[in-house]
């Protein structure tokens, strides 16, 4: 699949907007001060989806993000908002910069990011024994923060489909970085990846992450593509 | 400009490494006071999750989640709290557990005092530990309610 540089820019500004459309509208009955951030920040993101001056909506964009940083002294959601300013930073840059090698440069950073995402969160996971032995899976049904519900907890006494379920995880993780040189075999890897991050919404509650990171998803398919 | 930098540099140079293992899990936990520091009620686990989610409210939250969102921050408020105390985490805390509690139909009563306290779930060996970690002061309802009014 050939896809241009232009039109990877566009459908990741697409997505992005769409994602940030969504964290803005949960913040818009919360507290005045950050209604003062996300109705800016929703009105931004409607006009990113439109592709209407891009330079300009995703410098209001950063600049917005940066006094939610401060607001909520870091990040609202952790790797979710880390990884929807880092596309915003390379989307901003990219735009900013003329058409050639560093736009190319620019918007490869991301793809590489994307890439390094999954190998080394497999990579974390396969070198700690608990994750190799299935105990660490048990123990994010078992008691951490993220199951959405009680029910799901039972998931801790079924040892056996936890050691799958984590080494699935771990493989498809790893696996990620040779996609790239699979051709339509990276298609199939993106699918894979989306329904992960698909699973993870439905049973922890990490919506953000799924559309945040689909929203990268053009970034990898833009640099196959390039390079291959 | 430093803080900035500070702020932004882990989404500009990411570790990626998530759920490397899996630690002590905090949760939130409240109780009400009455003026003369005496519990009105026992410890309430803010935000405590449902027994069970259905499917077609798992789509639901695909793209309408924020309940769910502001506990994740608060789980990160928590976990800030406890590495490094600031004003601004236990603040952040007060202030949603205070939304909610006057979000109820029935009125609390002016003199009433709120407290909060983060417990930290563990494995060791088969046993799942719980243990207090942190206990905030008491603050007076009234000027937590101001606080909510005009945040």
């Amino acid at each position: 699949m050939i896809l241009m540089l232009d039109s990877a820019m566009r459908a990741t500004g697409f997505m992005l907007g769409f994602a940030f459309v969504l964290q803005s509208l949960e913040h818009i009955r919360s507290f005045q001060n950050e209604q003062l951030i996300f109705l800016p920040r929703l009105l931004l993101a409607l006009l990113l989806m439109a592709g209407f001056q891009p330079l300009w909506v995703t410098g209001g964009l950063l600049l917005l993000y940066i006094i939610a940083l401060h607001r909520f002294q870091g990040p609202y959601n952790g790797g979710a908002d880390r990884m929807g300013l880092l596309i915003l930073c390379c989307l901003f840059l990219a735009y900013l910069l003329p058409p050639g090698y560093w736009r190319e440069v620019v918007f490869g950073y991301l793809a590489l990011q994307l890439l390094l995402s999954y190998f080394v969160a497999g990579l974390v996971k396969v070198v700690n024994p608990d994750w190799r032995s299935g105990t660490a899976l048990c123990d994010v049904f078992r008691f951490s923060a993220y199951p959405v519900s009680e029910s799901l907890r039972v998931y801790a006494d079924a040892p056996r489909l936890m050691w799958l379920m984590g080494w699935l995880v771990m493989i498809l993780e790893l696996l990620f970085p040779l996609s790239m040189f699979a051709g339509r075999g990276l298609l199939v890897m993106l699918g894979l990846t989306a329904a992960f991050h698909f699973a993870n919404a439905c049973l922890f509650g990490l919506n953000r992450f799924f559309w945040v990171w689909i929203a990268a998803y053009p970034s990898i398919l833009w640099l196959q593509s390039r390079i291959m | 400009m430093m803080k900035t930098i500070q702020l932004l540099l882990p989404a500009l140079v990411p570790a990626w490494n998530f759920f490397d293992s899996i630690g002590p899990s905090p949760r939130i936990h409240y109780q009400l006071l009455d003026g003369q520091s005496k519990p009105v009620s026992d410890w309430c686990e803010y935000h405590p999750r449902p027994q069970h989610v259905s499917f077609g409210k798992m789509l639901r939250r695909m793209v309408w989640n924020p309940r769910w969102n502001e506990t994740l921050f608060l789980v990160s408020c928590a976990e800030r709290l406890l590495a490094e105390p600031t004003a601004h985490s236990e603040h952040e805390i007060f202030k949603r557990i205070a939304r909610t509690l006057l979000q109820q139909p029935e009125p609390l009563p002016r003199e009433q005092q709120l407290r909060f306290r983060i417990v930290l779930l563990y494995r060791e060996g088969s046993e799942l530990i719980e243990e207090t970690a942190y206990e905030s002061g008491m603050v007076a309802m009234t000027a937590l309610q101001e606080t909510v009014t005009t945040a």
